[in-house]
């Protein structure tokens, strides 16, 4: 078997999905990229057996086969080629593979094709139809609060409820949660999956900059996601999501209002003066004036910043992880935010001020349980 | 470099000169400090049982048997600390760099005030002023690093002081016994008696690599020591790494519900330290000491927390799987290590808002009545586990009951 394709192009489409290959896979196999070639037609699949990802492309070929080859190998020889028609040669008994460029021959070895594991197919399922703007702004905006517990895999991806009327992405570790609605997106069939987030990850880095359809088909076990000549496929996660809707409480009383770039480049200083394992910052929100504190005891570092705000509600003191609020802040748009807040051991709500008419963003975050006797 | 001036204070039989200003009955008597019951042990001991033959980490029975007529006193672990801060008070006013490695043990470091005071001096006026002002004895020993120092503390004692002069020291350790290497214990004492060895000088004419051959690591450590060669600088204050407590039985036991509460009552208190030093850990280790000796641990690194409801069915989980051996158990113990500085991030599902509250009426309860005011009815037996706050900076109030 015999094929001839542009090295850029090649390298191209592997790259976008070469992150699937993990390092050291549990199939050797895994290793390698599978080639497919059917009148014409290349078809390149990555996996990792919970994830695969395929792309195709046009390739000069008078015959069919099929052929895996390693990936690392491959990769790094195409990003040292100048852009040329490259000729791949395979001999199908003994599974190596030339490739003869203008500057030389290269041989690697290959393995038989058939000992790639089948990836699976996604049938009686429910579709979405979705842009990659709305989609990469959901994946943006909730991967980052995702857990790395793996004793709880339900908050280890991103939970996602389509209804009749809007779709819903959460994710949460247990000290944070996000819940990003968006109406603009319904499907008449009711349906719930959690995508686990390397998936999300991936899809993130592949996804293109400018603005394309992405067709989403799920069933119970597996996510199917197509974009450009890009497929993506996944197996979900098969637990309950915890019960989110119940922890978010309804009504905060306490409201601050803020800029948001000040309050966050106020805390990213203030961050540095904190605990460096436990980030731990003060709140103290008095009339109209936040005021923000942190010390590390163990260098004897403290530092203090006086910010102004709106505020509606009596005085409180609360504690929180900066890094959760940095990330948080970080991860929103508006110019102003809105902090409402209860009491120093409930949770927190950041919703910013100005919202796009399709989005809607709630950011829970818990607090640190401060000792208040002394 | 120029010598150094490190100065070793130590307060003579601490805890008996502690009890002689309560009752001054006590003066010109053979005194025994310590635990009372049969596994007591002797946590001090006047001189004047000293003639006796009585020594510290002595078992108490056998330190009666040896002297008949001594006094035996419980002790109140809490004087000891205020009678010690007192002293604390002084030195750290007197002085520039001083550090408290125990409730009746101080460093100080006096280099460089040559130049402006004596420094023998300045020690021997420091002392005459914790004397006049405290009325406790104390003595010091003054040399150029903190083993000589303290070995010439040692040599001083009683209530006296004592200066080895730079260039001293070989000819001040070597007619000593190698007893008197601060390092050295029984064991090692032991060994060393084995080889022949018992003056320092022996050791001080030694090669340290047949130092090292015999005994490692510790080998070389011994023969710089011997040598009158210590470098460690005296650290003013160190920060906790980890706190711990640990309890002996008054009679060996198999009955796990006892042990259960004792160790529910440890983790307990010790969580409650935690959160009062505003630290959290990553790491509990629970401890068992069988009848036998044999000891065993068992550590689990856990995500940062000071809250009950996380530190007690771990340290409990800990002891189900360590407890296999159906033996009697004479110690427990529960260790929290891997401190950092901060309170305890709130879990959206695992912590109830109650709970939380619960918490901090507790701990407001316990800060104002103290640490036995409130706690769980499991762990209400354990009523002689240590219950001090281990982040003042303070080291360890030494309970006349426990082990040395």
């Amino acid at each position: 078997m015999k094929f001839i394709v542009s090295s850029s192009a090649l390298l191209k489409q592997l790259s976008s999905i070469n992150g699937v290959i993990t390092t050291n896979p549990v199939v050797p196999i895994l290793e390698n990229f599978l080639f497919e070639i059917n009148e014409g037609k290349l078809v390149v699949t990555a996996s990792d057996l919970q994830t695969s990802m395929i792309t195709e492309l046009e390739v000069e070929s008078k015959e069919n086969g099929n052929i895996a080859v390693p990936a690392r190998i491959l990769l790094d020889t195409l990003k040292n080629l100048p852009e040329q028609p490259v000729t791949f040669s395979i001999d199908e008994d003994s599974y190596s593979v030339e490739i003869s460029s203008d500057n030389g021959r290269y041989k690697l070895a290959g393995e038989n094709a058939t000992d790639f594991p089948k990836v699976p197919n996604v049938s009686d399922d429910f579709a979405v139809d979705m842009s990659t703007d709305v989609l990469s702004s959901a994946i943006n905006n909730t991967i980052f609060a995702t857990s790395n517990d793996e004793l709880r895999p339900a908050m280890t991806g991103v939970y996602m409820n389509l209804s009749d009327s809007n779709t819903t992405f959460v994710s949460t570790d247990g000290h944070r949660l996000i819940r990003y609605r968006r109406v603009d997106i319904a499907s008449e069939n009711g349906s719930t999956i959690i995508i686990p987030r390397k998936a999300l990850n991936l899809l993130k880095s592949t996804l293109p900059a400018e603005n394309t359809n992405v067709t989403v088909e799920f069933n119970m076990s597996n996510a199917f996601f197509k974009f450009n000549n890009i497929k993506m496929i996944c197996r979900l996660i098969d637990e309950r999501f915890p019960d989110y809707e119940n922890v978010i409480p309804a009504e905060n009383p306490n409201k601050m209002i803020i800029d948001r770039n000040e309050f966050l480049s106020s805390l990213k200083r203030i961050a540095i003066y904190a605990n460096k394992t436990t980030h731990q910052v003060r709140l103290k929100i008095a009339g109209s004036e936040l005021q923000i504190s942190a010390e590390d005891l163990d260098f004897a570092n403290e530092a203090n910043e006086r910010l102004s705000c709106e505020h509606d509600g009596s005085d409180i003191e609360i504690g929180f992880n900066a890094r959760f609020l940095i990330e948080m802040l970080n991860n929103l748009h508006s110019d102003r935010v809105s902090f409402h807040l209860s009491e120093p051991n409930k949770a927190g709500l950041i919703i910013p001020e100005e919202q796009d008419e399709n989005e809607d963003i709630l950011m829970l975050v818990m607090p640190v349980m401060l000792n208040n006797y002394v | 470099m120029s010598a150094r001036a490190i100065l070793h204070l130590d307060l003579d039989t601490f805890f008996v000169s502690c009890e002689r200003l309560i009752d001054s009955r006590l003066e010109g008597k053979p005194i025994l400090l310590g635990g009372v019951s049969d596994r007591g042990v002797v946590a001090a001991c006047s001189y004047e049982a000293r003639a006796f033959g009585v020594h510290s980490a002595m078992p108490m029975k056998l330190a009666r048997q040896l002297c008949p007529e001594a006094i035996v006193i419980k002790g109140n672990a809490g004087t000891y600390t205020a009678k010690s801060q007192e002293v604390t008070e002084i030195i750290k006013e007197s002085v520039p760099l001083y550090e408290k490695t125990s409730i009746d043990e101080f460093y100080v470091d006096l280099t460089g005030m040559d130049r402006f005071f004596n420094s023998f001096r300045m020690a021997g006026e420091l002392r005459q002023r914790i004397i006049k002002e405290t009325g406790l004895p104390i003595s010091f020993g003054l040399s150029e690093n903190k083993t000589v120092s303290k070995v010439a503390t040692g040599e001083a004692k009683p209530n006296n002081a004592m200066r080895i002069d730079y260039g001293e020291e070989k000819p001040f350790l070597g007619p000593l016994s190698v007893r008197k290497i601060p390092m050295i214990g029984e064991k090692t004492y032991h060994s060393l008696c084995g080889l022949g060895i018992r003056r320092i000088h022996t050791i001080q004419e030694m090669p340290v690599e047949l130092m090292e051959k015999v005994f490692g690591k510790n080998g070389i450590a011994m023969w710089k020591k011997a040598n009158g060669i210590d470098p460690s600088p005296v650290i003013p204050y160190s920060e906790r790494k980890s706190i711990s407590t640990e309890r002996t039985f008054d009679k060996d036991t198999t009955d796990v519900v006892k042990l259960k509460g004792m160790l529910v009552a440890m983790a307990e208190n010790l969580a409650f330290q935690l959160r009062r030093g505003e630290k959290v850990t990553a790491c509990v280790t629970v401890k068992i000491r069988y009848s036998d000796f044999n000891t065993y641990t068992l550590q689990a690194r856990i995500p940062y927390s000071a809250a009950d409801h996380v530190l007690i069915p771990k340290v409990e989980e800990l002891f189900d799987k360590l407890y296999n051996r159906r033996l009697l158990v004479r110690l427990i113990g529960v260790r929290f290590s891997h401190l950092v500085s901060g309170s305890h991030q709130i879990n959206l599902f695992d912590d109830t808002t109650e709970m939380i509250r619960l918490y901090q009426a507790m701990d407001r309860i316990r800060d104002k009545f103290g640490d036995r005011s409130v706690l769980r009815a499991s762990g209400m037996q354990a009523r002689t586990i240590s219950r001090f706050n281990p982040f003042t900076g303070e080291p360890p109030p030494l309970l006349p009951n426990r082990r040395a």
